[in-house]
């Protein structure tokens, strides 16, 4: 039971020192079940010592080889090409926490996807959001929402957003070095109020009230700094996150197609929508609370005055 | 003659080339791929399968590496046969879908080089498609094509599937899901295409087709325009078949 | 026979040469001291109830837990040696979750408890020259209640690993008159509230103290609300209804 005490306290001085003896583990193993997985413990599961194991290369330097299969950054011709890039916002205000994500994952400069839900649903009153590696995300977030549920059961009372953004943290730090790439926020509404907590790979986390991560999230910090106070109303903060999402899908390549808005409560999170950027641009958003009404494109705004869009009737 | 300096690396990868594909329909799912396998220039072989039949509710395609592929379908069914023992009965689509996520992951240091894509019936009865990254993230989508042809293959699904940059006829809606006969149609036209255009790509395709429990999918087709094997291995649950086709071989 | 035993009771990986194992057999003899329990299952879903010993005016009976939640579809009610149940209980929880976590979808009741009885089994066991992990059988018996796709089920562990699917079933020091009532009053379209009825009126005939709120305890495992221990409120509810 207290496997998260042993897990933490690891005396390995490096990181490099830890894989050798995961590496050690597997090769005896060699997968990540043990003997005792032919028996009853068939199909309950690779975890049910509850720390997953993980294969790793029997070589001097594991993380240099990984990073020299999956880094498409510094090798755009490596092969394993692991989802990337993003753009992500949350900030709390006097009506809760908005989330909202773009919907785009690129391998390379190949758009893999443009429906990615980068909304983790951890449990009811939690939220993570995905930036980086999307199965890194996908796994941690889903691995913590199991352990938040634990808690639960084991505490007869919800975990803190601190309590889990920490338990994510530490265990990511405890993989430092090996490549995991994750960038997170740990939104919800526990005892204190809504709260968001920032969370990355490299073992940072912050608390605060407005976060962007991602390849986008200069310019989505640009609208959302510059529209952003306490006093929002539900409306005018889902706005303010669509509309910084959209930002950022409109100027920044990696981010784009759709927007994810979430709103988290005081009796947990409510999905408000999917939006389409390109609509977004042209339509705006909609028949929908805080839209403008117009698109957010700026086409609005230079229409007749600008020499490529002259007025209609010069035109003719 | 002096040593110039060598680099050596672990290198366990290889591409062996093909594409995947797997559409969704209402009540089935049709999940293909080439049989060609390659590495570099030269064809290793004209007929090495991609897609794999996992339970009658459940095919999965694997593409990449073939060595890593192969070895990944053997742990999966291993581990359905485990799920049988243990808790007897098969495993959900949805179930699959997350344990690949797991298997994926615990090779999070040493991927396997594999794009998985999971076609089959889910409980309630749809037709459903997961795509994955070697390292495990997923989703379910309608449609999905991955491999060497991937960015010729998508393209064209997103257009026919999706109607993507299709505006519908004054007074109509794109429908909300294809029916088979159009869905294979799709699917062979995607590899016909593919293999004009990719070198990767080509020899036979294999087809699989998963319908669920009293789909009547099967109905507006032509007798003679496929050729169906049945593959089922259990009565009255849902149905695979698989349709062979060929495709140029130069 | 005693002499016998004397020789053969002590060790728990030691069959005597009646082929008897005597430790897991006290282990069982264990149960029937622990407070009577009682589990009913209906088509409208699982119900069990427990007994609270309040031996004291001082003693917070609201502590007393002898009903816990394994997961929103599984409950759990105990009876004997209480402190074990915690460890197996833990194990439940914890191979649900992982169940979950690995499949994306509720562990089934059989596998929950066939994961608890596995764990029974392993005392005396030894690993890889480690020490053994527990060194005595688990002195308590388990009613796990839960629903699934085969809709609701109870079950029945014991010390020694077995587990027995029951349409209603009593444990502890009352169950063998409460196991006769429930064979009398038992029937096959019970709806919840005859059997939350039924359970009470059992715990009633075999409780030395007088029935109230404080001393029984009652949870419902059900498809709409899953898993939940019924409040002193409800319980005063059906009380006054017997």
């Amino acid at each position: 039971m207290n496997s998260l005490v042993q897990r933490f306290s690891t005396s390995s001085s490096t990181p490099l020192a830890a894989l050798h003896k995961a590496a050690k583990v597997v090769t005896e193993e060699d997968d990540d079940f043990s003997d005792a997985a032919w028996g009853s413990e068939a199909g309950f599961g690779n975890i049910a010592k509850g720390v997953p194991s993980f294969a790793v290369p029997a070589v001097a330097d594991p993380t240099a080889f990984l990073r020299l299969h999956t880094d498409d950054h510094a090798d755009p011709s490596c092969r394993i090409k692991i989802q990337h890039g993003t753009t992500t916002l949350a900030f709390r205000f006097k009506g809760g926490v908005i989330v909202a994500v773009d919907s785009r994952a690129t391998a390379g400069s190949y758009i893999a996807s443009g429906t990615v839900k980068k909304v983790i649903e951890i449990n009811p009153y939690l939220l993570g959001t995905m930036a980086g590696g999307a199965a890194d995300c996908q796994y941690w977030e889903t691995y913590l929402g199991m352990h938040c549920r634990l808690h639960e059961l084991r505490n007869k009372e919800r975990i803190s957003v601190s309590a889990a953004s920490k338990f994510l943290s530490n265990l990511v730090y405890s993989y430092k070095g090996m490549g995991l790439s994750m960038g997170t926020m740990i939104c919800g509404w526990d005892k204190t109020g809504p709260s968001i907590f920032y969370v990355d790979s490299d073992g940072t986390r912050l608390k605060g009230d407005l976060f962007s991560v991602g390849s986008g999230s200069t310019f989505a910090y640009g609208v959302l700094d510059q529209g952003y106070h306490w006093d929002l109303t539900d409306e005018e903060a889902q706005e303010l996150g669509r509309r910084s999402i959209y930002a950022a899908g409109h100027r920044d390549a990696f981010s784009g197609n759709t927007v994810n808005l979430y709103h988290v409560k005081e009796h947990g999170w409510e999905f408000i929508g999917n939006y389409d950027v390109n609509k977004l641009h042209y339509d705006g958003p909609g028949n929908v609370a805080g839209s403008p009404g117009h698109g957010y494109g700026y086409d609005i705004r230079v229409e007749g005055l600008s020499s490529a869009n002259p007025p209609v009737a010069a035109a003719a | 003659m002096t040593q110039q300096p060598q680099q050596h690396a672990f290198n366990p990868y290889t591409e062996n080339g093909g594409t995947i594909l797997a559409i969704a329909g209402a009540d089935f799912t049709v999940i293909a791929g080439d049989t060609r396998q390659s590495e570099g220039y030269s064809i290793q072989t004209r007929y090495a399968p991609k897609v794999f039949k996992l339970t009658d509710k459940a095919v999965l395609a694997v593409n990449g590496f073939a060595a890593d592929g192969n070895m990944f379908v053997k742990k999966v069914k291993q581990r359905l046969e485990w799920y049988r023992h243990a808790h007897a009965k098969d495993m959900p689509i949805r179930s699959i879908a997350r344990l690949i996520q797991t298997m994926l992951y615990a090779r999070r240091f040493f991927p396997y080089y594999v794009y998985n894509i999971l076609g089959g019936i889910e409980e309630d009865g749809t037709g459903a498609v997961y795509s994955f990254d070697p390292v495990g993230s997923y989703e379910r989508e309608a449609c999905r094509a991955a491999g060497a042809a991937q960015a010729l293959v998508q393209p064209f699904l997103d257009n026919q599937i999706y109607f993507k940059n299709q505006t519908p006829a004054p007074g109509t809606v794109f429908p909300q899901h294809l029916p088979l006969s159009t869905v294979l149609e799709i699917v062979i036209d995607s590899f016909t295409g593919a293999t004009e255009r990719h070198i990767e790509v080509g020899d036979g395709l294999e087809m699989y087709v998963v319908l669920s429990k009293n789909s009547n999918a099967l109905q507006g087709l032509r007798a003679d325009a496929h050729s169906f094997q049945e593959v089922t291995s259990t009565a009255d649950g849902e149905r695979v078949f698989v349709i062979r086709r060929d495709l140029k071989k130069d | 026979m005693f002499l016998t035993r004397s020789e053969y009771d002590r060790g728990v990986n030691t069959f005597s040469p009646e082929g008897r194992l005597f430790q897991v057999e006290y282990a069982i003899e264990a149960i029937k001291l622990g407070s009577t329990t009682v589990g009913i299952k209906t088509p409208e879903g699982v119900v069990l109830g427990v007994e609270k010993r309040v031996q004291s005016p001082l003693l917070e009976s609201s502590s007393i837990e002898k009903i816990m939640e394994i997961d929103r579809h599984l409950g759990c009610a105990m009876s004997g040696l209480t402190a074990d149940a915690r460890t197996m209980i833990d194990h439940a929880r914890v191979t649900a979750q992982n169940h979950a976590f690995t499949y994306d979808e509720n562990i089934k009741v059989e596998s929950v408890t066939q994961a608890v009885c596995d764990l029974a089994l392993r005392f005396g066991e030894s690993v890889h020259d480690e020490e053994a992990m527990m060194s005595r059988p688990f002195g308590v018996a388990l009613l796990i209640a839960g629903i699934d796709e085969k809709g609701p089920q109870l079950y029945h562990t014991d010390p020694s690993g077995t587990f027995i699917r029951y349409e209603a079933k009593a444990i502890g020091s009352g169950s063998e008159a409460a196991q006769g009532e429930l064979q009398d009053k038992w029937h096959k379209q019970m709806t919840l509230k005859e059997a939350h009825i039924l359970t009470l009126r059992v715990l009633k005939q075999v409780m030395e103290e007088k029935l109230d709120q404080h001393n029984v305890q009652l949870a419902q495992v059900t498809p709409g609300s899953g898993f939940e221990i019924l409040d002193e409120a409800r319980l005063k509810a059906i009380i006054e209804e017997m």
